[in-house]
């Protein structure tokens, strides 16, 4: 018999970079403080970051969106 | 599971029952190279048309001596045996016989032949007990169809133990106070509990009595064609919004003490920036959790002695899996009737 297949990473197809732990950290950390709306999920980042890559840093909702539709695909 | 001997429902059972959809393998598995594999108490074949991306399946088993089908060639529809060159077609036709052109061989529905569907990111193949021109629908939870409302993750593994194992565990809810207390989602809900069963129109829910929504509080099961689980498990905060974290699971045996485990991972959430952030959050750190806890189960499913379900001291938290393992013999031995009726 083959070896059985075990993967604990079948949804990511690369390692995850830095900034999206630091990201993740920073979601879970608004989503932990009760955040449920984009705008205070966006004023968040913002405030504790991490910084947006692109628009110097500032995080917007047009911008956060964007991430997420691209880093979910 | 040691199988009774002399049990012939036990035996069907083995296997899996016949006429249902059962989940295989990740779409991903399967290219245009024909992939064997073992599932159902046989050996399949799968490959996918060149020219229209269509999935056939076929027993890897060539109707002239026996090779396996997967070690030949994929023309389109058809496979041509590596051995001696023998053509079938994705329907069990013999359409060419190379060493003896005109053969009764040629023409011939020589082989058994399978429905394949995909959905969810998984194959799907209709286990007929004969070949049958059109299987039924394969009728999935709505969490797994409606992408308006539902989002989802497939986690598939294969676990050396039963199948009928694995569902066990899941028709035990039980289990999550104590063998997931250490998990980011299980540490709540009471050690004690009374459960109940309610009936549904696919099935029925096995449930705790006053408790939903504190840790793994109910199972259900159902038989829509596909015999499938649903679960849920209330989610920490910091997972967003969107509720508690449902869990569809679905189980084939591969070999005897072996199982291919489906479990979809999923959220109510529509399209939109909560349902993108879930998604890259799971790719990113909560697949990983979930990981951690599945593993939780599999060793103990794997530790388990095969002879474990012959030696058992049931009780009140275990009537869930006693009133499922009762309704898949009745099943067996109807399938049984069934051949015996036909043989005779
Ligand atoms: S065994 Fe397949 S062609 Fe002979
Ligand atoms: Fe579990």
């Amino acid at each position: 018999m083959k070896e059985l297949y075990l993967d604990p990473h079948q949804a990511r197809r690369r390692q995850p970079t830095p900034f999206e732990d630091l990201l993740g950290d920073s979601i879970e950390r608004g989503y932990a403080a009760g955040i449920e709306d984009l705008a205070a999920m966006v004023a968040h980042l913002n405030r504790t970051g991490p910084n947006c890559p692109e628009n110097e840093g500032i995080w917007t909702e047009q911008n956060f969106q964007e991430a997420m539709a691209r880093l979910s695909a | 599971m040691r199988t009774s001997p002399n049990d012939p429902v036990d035996a069907v059972l083995a296997e899996g029952l016949k006429n249902l959809w059962y989940p295989i393998c990740p779409s991903e598995f399967v290219g245009e190279r024909p992939v064997s594999l073992r599932r159902l108490g046989r050996k399949f074949v799968f490959w996918r048309d060149q020219t229209t991306g269509k999935l056939h399946a076929l027993e890897d088993h060539c109707p002239h001596r026996g090779a396996p089908l997967s070690m030949g060639i994929a023309l389109g529809d058809r496979i041509a045996c590596g051995y001696h060159g023998v053509q079938v077609r994705a329907d069990g036709v013999v359409t060419s016989v190379p060493g003896s052109p005109g053969c009764k061989l040629e023409g011939a529905k020589a082989t058994r032949s399978f429905h394949v569907t995909e959905a969810a990111g998984a194959i799907f193949l209709y286990n007929s007990s004969e070949n049958v021109d059109t299987p039924p629908p394969l009728v999935l939870p709505e969490e797994l169809t409606n992408d308006q409302e539902y989002s989802s993750f497939l986690c598939y593994t294969e676990w050396g133990g039963d199948y009928r194992y694995v569902i066990d565990n899941v028709m035990d809810p039980m289990h999550g106070t104590f063998l997931h207390k250490q998990s980011h989602s299980m540490a709540e809900g009471d050690a004690t509990a009374t459960f109940g069963v309610r009936e549904t129109d696919t099935g029925f829910v096995f449930e705790k009595e006053g408790q939903r929504g504190v840790n793994f509080d109910w199972t259900e099961w159902a038989d829509t064609g596909i015999h499938w689980m649903r679960l849920a498990i209330p989610y920490p905060k910091t997972g967003g919004p969107g509720g508690s974290f449902t869990i569809i699971g679905s189980y084939t045996p591969i070999v005897p003490n072996v199982a291919a485990v489906f479990h979809w991972r999923v959220r109510k959430l529509v399209p939109g920036w909560q349902r993108d952030t879930w998604r890259f959050l799971y790719r990113n750190r909560l697949e990983a959790r979930h990981w951690a806890v599945l593993e939780q189960d599999r060793v103990v499913l794997e530790l388990m002695e095969p002879d474990a379900n012959q030696r058992e001291i049931l009780y009140q938290h275990d009537m869930g899996i006693v009133r499922l393992r009762r309704h898949v013999r009745k099943l067996a031995q109807a399938q049984l009737d069934e051949q015996e009726e036909k043989a005779a």
